[in-house]
């Protein structure tokens, strides 16, 4: 068979690196202090006092514009990129590893263990975004705690009620192993459950737990920003009351694109703009990377229809 | 008696996501967790629609009583719900499976893949932002978004709310389309000779159907998952009201109400869907 280049894979690697990068060198690289506004002022143009105030557009001063309130955009955007990337790996990470927990230890069970099927089946049709915004409502909006407490306990709720569908897919793997030959082999040869699941599934389970922590992270950050849709941001909401108005406290671009989404009707759309094409790249370059990676193990199992 | 298990575990389940935000608060810089708030809350609805109301909800400033709004926002909601799920299966069944052997169809459902590498929010954001580029372009009215408005129309939601469900489904119709269209039976009956829209019909879409019923229920719940933001950011009338105040403090009754109410009418819809395909099946299938 002719070798074709996968570039899903080679694509959604590179921004994914590029968003690693940006992740953990953002804040240091970022053109502004955090704190830095535009204020209202005069400028002489061409022998006329011209009034320049806040939102600037893009310009090379700022090259994403300000924000109404004339922060920068890109500093905003750097300052946010660590969160976006990091807290989304960890809940991915920490998804990974309850689910692991829980579908290895359910999956290799002699009987089918109804109790957690029940849980499973339920809560696949439950869209996670709805218990998690309730939940962590009473305590993201105007937080009395610092944002670390808040980012933890975030990730925390978040990985916690997602990890059913990771422990069902690796459940369902697992007891795909179970019934394999080898398997009945080793069992007949006296391996014990440990045995069993270090040495004969796990191995198995690789590239699959590649894919589920990849996929894991696109739904996160669709999660995260649904909740910004409803001003629910990581690490905390900032809600003045007089106008009414929600701030992400971390500047995650979730939360960014979501207490920016007003501005859609308005005349500045740089301000909703920014964040969205940002978002858009985080998540689009995780689909990519998940996407080339499904091509490349699935590879071996293609199949090409009669008709 | 397992409907009514089922039922009473689903108010309960509702209960417990709604009570969140009495559950898990801060009181100077220490997070409370206590459950127990949520019962006190519970007992006061269960008392009040024993006393025959469903209690009231601010909508803005004004207290309103649920029951007077539920049923023309359940209405609203329960339009647009259905029409897109209907949507969804009517185009991953004819796109996904009938016509999937054309090629244009198979470059089409390439580019709705490529689409769907966007989460659906943002495509609902982005056609917002597109309707009002078209707006000013061609002074064309596609998207209204005052609710009291004359010109107020449901097609442009519908379509936004049928995008999500339609790309999952039909990705999984094609894929299983895909998988069937490769077993042996398939091969021994084009060689028999028989037609092509008779072995599509008879010998692929019933095997394709137990997936699409499975994947049925998936389907609602994407629907259902949009249906938030579809009618929170085009402000459709409808019961996520009750679930999700633009302002002001939480409501536990109405969004009680509310979300209970989005599970009956996504179990009607369910219902629905499982007759037409039905309907579909006794005139075109078994005829």
């Amino acid at each position: 068979m002719q070798k074709r280049m996968n570039w899903s894979l080679w694509i959604g690697a590179f921004l994914v690196l590029l968003l690693l990068i940006v992740g953990v060198i953002g804040p240091y690289v970022a053109p502004y202090e955090l704190d830095f506004q535009e204020k209202l002022r005069n400028e002489v143009v061409g022998g006329k006092t011209v009034i320049i105030s806040p939102p600037l557009p893009p310009s090379d001063e700022h090259a994403f514009g300000t924000d109404k309130w004339g922060y920068d955009m890109l500093t905003l955007l750097l300052h946010g990129a660590p969160y976006t990337v990091f807290v989304t790996l960890a809940i991915a990470l920490v998804r990974l590893v309850i689910g692991m927990g829980i579908g290895l230890y359910i999956g290799v069970q002699d009987k089918p263990q109804r109790w957690w099927l029940a849980i499973e089946n339920a809560w696949s049709y439950m869209p996670i975004f709805i218990p998690v915004y309730f939940l962590l409502k009473g305590v993201s909006i105007n937080p009395l705690m610092p944002t670390s407490t808040l980012v933890a306990l975030f990730i925390g709720v978040v990985a916690v009620l997602g990890a059913p569908s990771v422990a069902s897919s690796i459940r369902q793997k697992t007891e795909q192993i179970k019934e394999t030959q080898y398997v009945l082999a080793a069992t007949s040869l006296g391996a014990g459950r440990e045995q069993i699941i270090f040495r004969h599934i796990v191995p198995h389970l690789k590239e699959q737990l590649i894919i589920i922590l990849v996929t894991e992270m696109v739904a996160i950050m669709t999660l995260m920003g649904l909740l910004g849709m409803f001003d629910l941001f990581v690490g905390g909401t900032k809600m003045t009351m007089d106008p009414v108005l929600y701030h992400s406290i971390t500047h995650e671009w979730a939360g960014l694109l979501g207490s920016y989404r007003g501005f859609v009707y308005s005349n500045y759309t740089w301000i909703f703009l920014t964040p969205l094409v940002a978002f858009v790249w985080a998540i689009g370059s995780f689909t990519l990377l998940a996407k080339g990676l499904r091509e490349k193990f699935e590879q071996t199992y293609h199949r090409t229809p009669f008709i | 008696m397992s409907y009514v298990k089922q039922l009473l575990g689903m108010f309960f389940l509702v209960i417990a996501v709604c009570g969140g935000p009495f559950m898990l608060y801060t009181v100077k810089e220490e997070i409370v967790f206590a459950p127990e708030n949520v019962v006190v809350h519970t007992v006061y609805l269960i008392q009040q629609i024993a006393g025959g109301s469903l209690g009231t909800y601010y909508l803005g400033e004004n207290e309103r009583s649920i029951a007077e709004d539920i049923v023309p926002f359940a209405i609203s909601t329960f339009e647009l719900l259905f029409s897109s799920v209907l949507i969804a299966v009517v185009a991953s069944l004819v796109f996904g499976l009938f016509l999937q052997r054309f090629r244009i169809v198979r470059h089409l459902q390439k580019g709705m893949n490529l689409f769907a590498t966007i989460p659906d929010f943002i495509l609902i954001l982005v056609s917002i932002l597109a309707a009002i580029g078209f707006y000013k372009m061609t002074n064309i009215r596609i998207i209204t978004l005052s609710p009291t408005s004359d010109s107020a129309n449901s097609w442009f939601p519908m379509t936004l709310l049928a995008i999500g469900p339609t790309i999952f489904l039909m990705k999984v119709i094609s894929l299983k389309y895909t998988q069937i269209g490769g077993e042996d039976y398939i091969k021994t009956a084009l060689a028999k000779g028989m037609g092509v829209w008779h072995v599509l019909i008879h010998h692929v879409y019933k095997n394709i159907k137990p997936f699409l019923l499975a994947d049925l229920k998936k389907t609602i719940a994407i629907t259902v998952a949009n249906l938030f933001i579809v009618e929170y950011l085009l402000n459709v009338v409808g019961l996520t009201r009750f679930i999700f105040s633009k302002s002001g403090a939480y409501q536990f009754n109405a969004a009680v109400m509310g979300l209970l109410g989005i599970i009956f009418l996504s179990i009607l819809v369910y219902l629905l869907i499982r007759v037409i395909l039905y309907l579909f099946e006794r005139a075109v299938v078994y005829k």
